[in-house]
């Protein structure tokens, strides 16, 4: 220890227990400057409760976190901040009507010396020189709600980085990110880690990890299982830190798709973007839409779904014309969402589980005149055990349930309603590997049964390994359709960035359809 | 279901308590409170109110709120009156025109929301105004008695010994219990008080449910604003002032979270006693009309903040449970 310079933060035997469980079990970690420090783990292994602890929102129960060197105790978010540890959750923090300089001043504007009255310019000079600092080419009087989800990102990154922080926590901060902008994060990461700032990277997305880190700890059950350099690791040593699993087992894929088809969908276009979209699904295949988020990927499933209008083309359904001008005609047509945003768009956390699995065919609960309940009970209970959902999902509201079970709880609601076609948005997203693949064999076992998937997946080797064939979408087009076997990533990701076309990387930013939100 | 039984049965701890506390506060401050005739008086005059805050709890059910019974309770009575008295129509064809006439105020207020994407607040404060003004306007402003000999009967008659309101309340809140609980509207409701966007990916018809609710509400007010006119034998446009308070009091003491999807009609009939007791108590204690109406907007601030501290308190726990602890390993 002697003569060597202390990390910027040093956490000592942290131990956190809550009700039931113990979420950090003697964790030590050192956390360096100008580097890159990724904290893997399935959900529930603790990497939270570590940012919280750093960030001041959780108090240790024991253990000891240092400051270079020195120990400290952040009893409060705002202690945290006077420490310079600066933490980006997935919710962003920003007020959507104000503008980007008065968001990066909220709460603490500028003033005049001699009126007391707000210096608007000042801030805003302020703001442009910390945005150039940044390389950020964002317009600090743009309103912040009529920026991208990325952009949005990158003001919350500048709106720490002028509380002259020296740590920076991120969880899952590309979760919304389509490719690029993950990219252009990617960037300004590594140029905040080139300043000497220190950064912890929470993420589920190994790939991104292994381009952008520098070390790596794993931690598992509230415990830490290693730290080590990034160059001494491969991707399969760190899944099975994570879960013991090899990753060849990552993706169980069944191929069920029939002769029979599903879906067919001609030249349709809608007023949100779609511009003469043509293919098909067949009876038990997984179809997958591959490309950028706001490509229209969405967009084409709303359109199918009901709630966007078309203003062109046709659908087939089962080789009988359909027009959903509402989700409840969808629904009645044997077709159901997954929606991206299940806590948004999916689930009533009013309900417990199977009044949540049941809302979408409460017929089939009807005795006599009446729901029974009692049929209601039995129903929630065989999906629960169908779909490995956990028993707490019977007796409690669904927020208590992990996003993986959440998921599956809204998968099951389409299970009972007899959908024949699902269409899943990201079925995959904020879920951890275990829960992911219990998403996988799910799709199996519907197409098995003859249900057809129409997959939207910004997780291309996930998109890849479980679709049967994959259409590529940029711009409300689709560009291409070819069997998954036969698509590479690479071919995937040129084709849907516009790296394929002679204008380089136009294609994704230049005036896509807007995804949900 | 254990569960929801359970459920049901804490939810009804909160406004039971509430009434209890209620009565024994009032029972100390007064002899007169705890004697039969008064208890009758309590019960009888409960019943107006109990009834409005069944369409009043389905409502807020929803997520929306309904400011409009109060006048719609007026514009009843004064319709009854002067389809009655003045017009000489047949008391019952009478009672059938303002029953439906309940249904469509209620259906206004429902289309101006859901429809018209009004906020249900800003629409039904809107027929608040324009009910009561209907109600000034058919009658010029003076009340009208005795509207029929006949009316006295739907409140004052008995039956088994006991005042006909006792069965009015009891048998709608029986079938509105059994329509939340047992239905699929009723579910409905809940779903899209719940998560209005789940709701309509569910494939719930939103708007459609939003009327429902709505048409029920104005139809259960004018059977509300009926009992007022049988009971007083007359009509007048500044009947029923203040009850939309003291029906969302009603449903609020009752649990019913202002934010939709919670709550239940059970304990919203206890919310409904707690604010007829007090009102009681107030009575018999004179005290001025001033102070009761100040006391009511007390006991509404009271009991929402309730509200919203036991939503902090969930969320607060939700989020220490949701992070790490989310698989109950």
């Amino acid at each position: 220890m002697s003569g060597q310079a202390s990390p910027l933060w040093q956490l000592v035997d942290l131990s956190k227990a809550f009700p039931g469980v113990q979420a950090l079990d003697r964790v030590s970690l050192p956390i360096e400057r100008g580097q890159i420090h990724a904290l893997l783990g399935e959900n529930g292994s603790g990497k939270t409760t570590l940012a919280k602890c750093l960030a001041g929102a959780h108090q240790p129960e024991s253990g000891q976190m240092l400051l270079e060197g020195t120990p400290v105790i952040l009893e409060h978010p705002l202690d945290a901040v006077a420490h310079g540890v600066a933490t980006i959750y997935q919710e962003f923090s920003l007020v959507p009507s104000l503008t980007v300089a008065e968001n990066i001043f909220l709460g603490r504007p500028l003033k005049r010396p001699r009126t007391g009255l707000v210096d608007w310019e000042r801030m805003r000079r302020h703001t442009n020189l910390l945005l150039q600092q940044l390389s950020i080419e964002i317009d600090p009087q743009a309103v912040v709600g009529q920026l991208s989800v990325a952009e949005q990102q990158l003001v919350e990154i500048a709106k720490a980085m002028s509380l002259e922080s020296s740590l920076l926590i991120m969880d899952e901060p590309t979760a919304a990110l389509g490719l690029t902008e993950t990219r252009r994060l990617h960037e300004l990461i590594r140029r905040l880690a080139g300043q000497g700032k220190a950064i912890l990277y929470i993420s589920h997305r190994l790939d991104e990890v292994f381009q952008i880190a520098d070390r790596v700890t794993v931690l598992k059950d509230g415990r830490r299982v290693d730290t080590r350099p990034i160059g001494e690791l491969e991707m399969n040593d760190v899944v099975r830190m994570m879960i013991g699993l090899d990753i060849e087992h990552h993706y169980p894929k069944e191929f069920n798709s029939r002769a029979a088809l599903c879906l067919e969908v001609e030249e349709l276009s809608t007023e949100n973007g779609i511009n003469g979209v043509t293919f098909d699904i067949r009876v038990g295949e997984v179809f997958g839409l591959g490309g950028m988020v706001g490509a229209g990927r969405t967009e084409i499933a709303k359109a199918l779904y009901g709630v966007d209008r078309p203003t062109a083309g046709s659908v087939r359904l089962y080789g009988r014309p359909v027009r959903f001008n509402s989700p409840t005609q969808a629904v009645a047509a044997g077709v159901g969402l997954v929606p991206e945003n299940r806590k948004a768009d999916g689930l009533f956390f009013n309900f417990q589980g199977p009044a949540n699995i049941t809302i979408s065919r409460l017929k089939g609960l009807v005795r006599r005149i009446f729901l029974s309940l009692g049929e209601e009970r039995r129903v929630g209970a065989e999906y629960v055990h169908k779909l490995s959902i956990t028993p707490t999902a019977l007796e409690r509201t669904v927020q208590f349930l992990s996003g993986g079970n959440q998921q599956k709880v809204v998968i099951a609601r389409w299970l009972y309603s007899q959908a024949r076609l699902l269409i899943l948005d990201e079925p995959t997203q904020g879920v951890d590997i275990g829960a992911k693949l219990e998403v996988y064999r799910v799709i199996n076992e519907l197409t098995r049964q003859g249900i057809s998937i129409l997959l939207i997946s910004s997780d291309y080797p996930e998109l890849l390994a479980m679709s049967d064939r994959i259409a590529v979408v940029r711009d409300g087009r689709i560009l291409h359709i070819a069997p998954a076997k036969e698509l590479s990533e690479y071919e995937l990701l040129s084709i849907a960035s516009g790296a394929d076309s002679q204008n380089g990387r136009a294609g994704a930013s230049a005036r896509p359809p807007r995804d949900q939100e | 279901m254990q569960n929801l039984n359970k459920f049901v049965r804490v939810a009804i701890v909160g406004p039971v308590i509430a009434l209890f506390l209620a009565v024994v506060l009032i029972t100390f401050t007064t002899d007169r409170f705890m004697t039969a005739q008064n208890l009758m008086n309590v019960s009888l005059q409960v019943s107006a109110v109990a009834i409005a805050a069944i369409g009043g709890t389905m409502v807020i059910l929803t997520g929306g709120i309904d400011l409009s019974p109060g006048s719609s309770v007026a514009l009843t009575t004064c319709v009854l009156a002067v389809l009655v008295k003045l017009m000489g129509l047949p008391l019952l064809v009478g009672i059938l025109v303002v029953l439906v006439m309940g249904a469509a105020m209620g259906a206004l207020n429902g289309l101006l929301s859901a429809y018209g994407r009004i906020p249900t607040f800003i629409a039904t404060l809107a027929t608040l105004s324009v009910y009561r003004g209907l109600a000034f306007l058919i009658t010029k402003g003076t009340p009208i008695f005795n509207i029929s000999p006949g009316l006295d009967r739907v409140f004052y008659d008995r039956l088994f010994g006991i005042p006909l309101p006792f069965y009015y309340v009891l048998v709608l809140y029986v079938m509105t219990y059994v329509f939340l609980r047992h239905t699929s509207i009723g579910r409905a409701i809940y779903a899209v008080g719940g998560n209005e966007s789940a709701a309509r990916l569910s494939g719930i018809q939103v708007n459609r449910i939003r009327m429902v609710a709505f048409v029920l509400a104005g139809f259960t007010a004018s059977i509300s604003g009926l009992l007022i006119a049988a009971r007083l034998n007359s009509g007048s446009p500044n009947y029923g002032v203040g009850l939309e308070l003291q029906a969302i009091a009603a449903a609020v003491i009752g649990g019913a979270s202002l934010t939709g999807g919670i709550g239940n009609i059970i304990s919203t009939l206890f919310g409904a006693l707690t604010v007829a007791v007090v009102q009681n108590g107030l009575n018999l204690n004179a005290v001025p009309a001033a102070w009761q109406n100040i006391t009511l907007g007390l006991i509404i601030v009271l009991a929402v903040s309730l509200d919203m501290w036991r939503a902090d308190l969930g969320r607060g726990l939700s989020r220490i449970f949701s992070f790490e602890r989310s698989e109950e390993k």
